[in-house]
């Protein structure tokens, strides 16, 4: 299914482009090019390449932070929120360790983004368990707060480059993660001065970020009670699982993957904070991969791939065949518009009375959850 | 939630923006063409500012010198890199940046492309800490942000001394987005042109932090206003929309920024002009006759680079009688409006 919205949105924007005047053709295989690194005309296939796993890195870490709160009914608004939380404790213990080696400096700024995170979706956690606050509500708000002290902190705040300026201090050399080539101008790969490969060993990280999701879904016990969590409270309670306790270690654990998303991207990209995470949206781009990988790790991949080739083959075409970027954003609208349509018809085919056996379907889109709180079947695999 | 209303909101307009619009294909003829990469920062084409006034350069280049031009629309700060090293990697001749923000971004790629030219809107390429790399390959287009904004300052002085705004309080307002040193250069401009032409006169100076949200900025300019300003000039890109709209509502004065903004608001009596066009085009004419240079090139009224507009307002002669005598004596160097933060 999520492979027929893909084709389908693909059709209806070749038909926009073609309408529109443009070229279908070309827009496409500028965008593959840009994507993929395939098909190019001139543009160096490997830079497109390294370009797009660069997007892609954060899409996975957060996806799955959005995913597994899916697999409790819970709907974690706030991946956006805990990836500022997790960049900003990144980059103040960069700072004020900076001159830490390697070896105990990153591994602190990585663990620090994943605390940070996952407090800042742990509030979210306990004030659903304890006072039914709607998490949906409370991750929003927890967004809001991230945004407001980010820009306080680096506009007059303690992690101000400088006056005039809307940026923190560079992190310490001892708190990157390394490039996968080289950082070198003067050496040649490919063609072009090695630097300019930004590819970094955070790719790891996430693809690892996605394993232990899977792991921990379908092969512990407390993915087990995540799961019965939501399909149903009433018999999770019954059967023992403690739901309050579900709920609070679920959001814990998905803002430590947001909070990771956000100390990757500072440690392996930025290096220092600007003002550029105001109208960051990663963590709601977050929201599309995980419903359009349903929820399954290798799902998530490959949606985040095609998001992030999107993104990045989205600017190549602009520059190459003329049409305006916001194409992708029609694409990517498309895709999610056919899921969700497709979607709503699988919950008709389940009405009690109507119902046959279902099709496998994603049961993690929230506001139709309550309907359907008996589909709970593994995904594909 | 809100970025993500806003970006399905973006498709809307994306949709509407496309059913239009043509796709433009460039003939090419030539022997030697050029070829020009513009990259915007996240404001888009249509932000009726720098980047609007920037493509109009690269036009009026483009049908001068017969020049390739190719455009990206920058969708997030994570696109800087990536488009400018794009343009980079494909040998163009100059690739521009548009906007402060890209400053690191060109710092990075200018040092990793040295044979390709670069030029940067409004910055210089720098390291991450925000110092000049003075890479030899990097022309840095600066304005007198002071110069317009003395015109503009000399207006509404004139008017609250001549009792010909809304309250004549003797306050006025200024709504900055992030201080940073252009918008900083803007309001100190006005500050000093003000005082000078209406001595009592206090100016009030806020900051929204921010220069797309026009909701924030309404806030400081509705605070601005209870205060007893009468006029308020904007210096925050997309957010002050929002002081130009509280122009009207609270029914004071409004003067625009960057790019003439008469038709945004009926409130808008003038517009501070940072001519962006004409920085982009001469950036351009200097590569096509081989005159590029590193370093900074400064645009001000002197070289016809600052300026100002009148939009909804019918100016008193006395008044063009003053702007004009003031602009002389800026052009003459009689007059040195200050660039300095010092409120």
């Amino acid at each position: 299914m999520p492979l027929g919205s893909v084709v389908l949105a693909f059709v209806v924007g070749a038909v926009i482009v073609a309408v529109t005047g443009g070229n279908p053709f070309g827009a496409y295989g500028a965008l593959i090019c840009g994507g993929f690194g395939i098909a190019c005309n001139g543009e160096n296939p490997a830079l497109q390449v390294s370009n797009t796993i660069v997007f892609i890195i954060p899409l996975i870490t957060t996806g799955v932070a959005v995913a597994l709160p899916f697999r409790a009914n819970l709907f974690n608004i706030g991946a956006e929120g805990q990836l500022i939380a997790g960049s900003i404790a990144c980059t103040a213990i960069g700072i004020k360790f900076s001159g830490l080696p390697t070896p105990i400096l990153l591994p602190m700024v990585l663990v620090g983004g994943m605390v940070a995170g996952a407090l800042w979706a742990g509030v979210a956690g306990v004030l659903k368990a304890t006072v039914g606050a709607h998490e949906v509500v409370t991750t929003i708000m927890m967004n809001y707060i991230a945004q407001w002290l980010l820009r306080y902190l680096i506009i007059g705040g303690p992690l101000q480059l400088g006056p005039g300026t809307s940026k923190s201090q560079p992190i310490g050399p001892g708190a990157r993660l390394a490039t996968i080539l080289p950082a070198d101008n003067s050496l040649i790969i490919f063609g072009l001065p090695a630097s300019v490969y930004r590819v970094h060993t955070g790719l790891l990280i996430a693809i690892a970020a996605a394993a232990v999701f899977a792991f921990l879904l379908w092969r512990t016990s407390l993915g087990y009670e995540i799961r019965a969590v939501g399909q149903s409270q009433k018999a999770a309670r019954y059967a023992g699982v403690s739901v309050r306790r579900t709920i609070i270690v679920t959001m814990l654990i998905a803002g430590a993957f947001s909070g990771l998303a956000g100390a990757v991207q500072i440690a392996g990209v930025d290096h220092n904070l600007t003002d550029k995470y105001f109208s960051d949206t990663t963590g709601f781009d977050a929201i599309a991969v995980a419903l359009l990988g349903l929820g399954s790790g290798v799902g998530i991949v490959l949606a985040a791939i095609l998001f992030g080739a999107l993104h990045a083959g989205g600017q190549v075409m602009q520059a190459d065949a003329g049409i305006s970027s916001n194409l992708v954003l029609i694409l990517q609208a498309l895709i999610l518009f056919s899921i969700a349509a497709n979607f709503v018809g699988a919950i008709r085919q389940r009405i009690p009375g109507l119902a046959g056996r279902p099709t496998a379907m994603p049961p993690e889109l929230p506001p139709s959850a309550p309907l359907m709180s008996e589909a709970a079947e593994p995904p594909p695999a | 939630m809100g970025h993500k209303r806003y970006r399905f909101l973006g498709v809307v307009a994306a949709l509407m923006v496309l059913a239009t619009a043509c796709g433009g294909s460039t003939p090419s003829t030539t022997t030697k063409q050029y070829k020009i990469g513009l990259v915007t920062d996240i404001g888009g084409l249509n932000d009726q500012s720098f980047n609007h006034l920037a493509y109009v350069g690269l036009e009026k280049a483009k049908q001068d010198f017969g020049i390739k031009d190719d455009v990206t629309e920058s969708k997030s700060g994570d696109d800087y890199v990536p488009n400018l090293t794009h343009y980079a990697s494909l040998n163009y001749d100059l690739v521009i940046g548009v906007g402060f923000l890209m400053a690191e971004a060109v710092g990075t790629v200018s040092g990793q492309f040295p044979s390709v030219h670069f030029a940067i809107i409004d910055g210089a390429g720098t390291d991450s800490k925000g110092n000049d790399l003075k890479h030899a390959n990097v022309e840095s287009l600066f304005f007198k942000e002071q110069d317009a904004g003395a015109m503009v300052g000399v207006i509404a002085g004139w008017l609250e001394k001549n009792g010909k705004a809304k309250k004549n309080q003797h306050i006025i307002g200024a709504v900055g987005g992030i201080s940073i040193p252009p918008v900083d250069h803007y309001i100190a401009g006005y500050r000093w042109a003000a005082k000078m032409e209406d001595p009592q006169i206090n100016v009030l100076v806020g900051y929204s932090n921010d220069f797309t949200d026009s909701a924030k900025c309404k806030t400081v300019a509705q605070s601005q206003v209870q205060q007893g300003a009468d006029i308020l000039f904007q210096v925050a890109g997309g957010c002050g929309q929002g002081v130009l709209q509280e122009g009207t509502q609270g029914g004071v004065y409004s003067i625009g920024v960057d790019a003439d903004q008469k038709t945004a608001d009926p409130s808008v009596i003038a517009s501070a002009l940072k001519k962006v066009d004409v920085a982009t085009y001469t950036a351009i004419k200097n590569v096509v006759n081989g005159q590029f240079a590193g370093g900074a090139l400064t645009f001000e009224i002197k070289n016809g680079g600052a300026g100002y507009a009148i939009d909804n307002l019918t100016v008193p002669p006395e008044l063009k009688t003053e702007l004009d005598k003031i602009q002389g004596q800026i052009q003459s160097g009689a007059l040195v409006p200050p660039s300095d933060k010092t409120w």
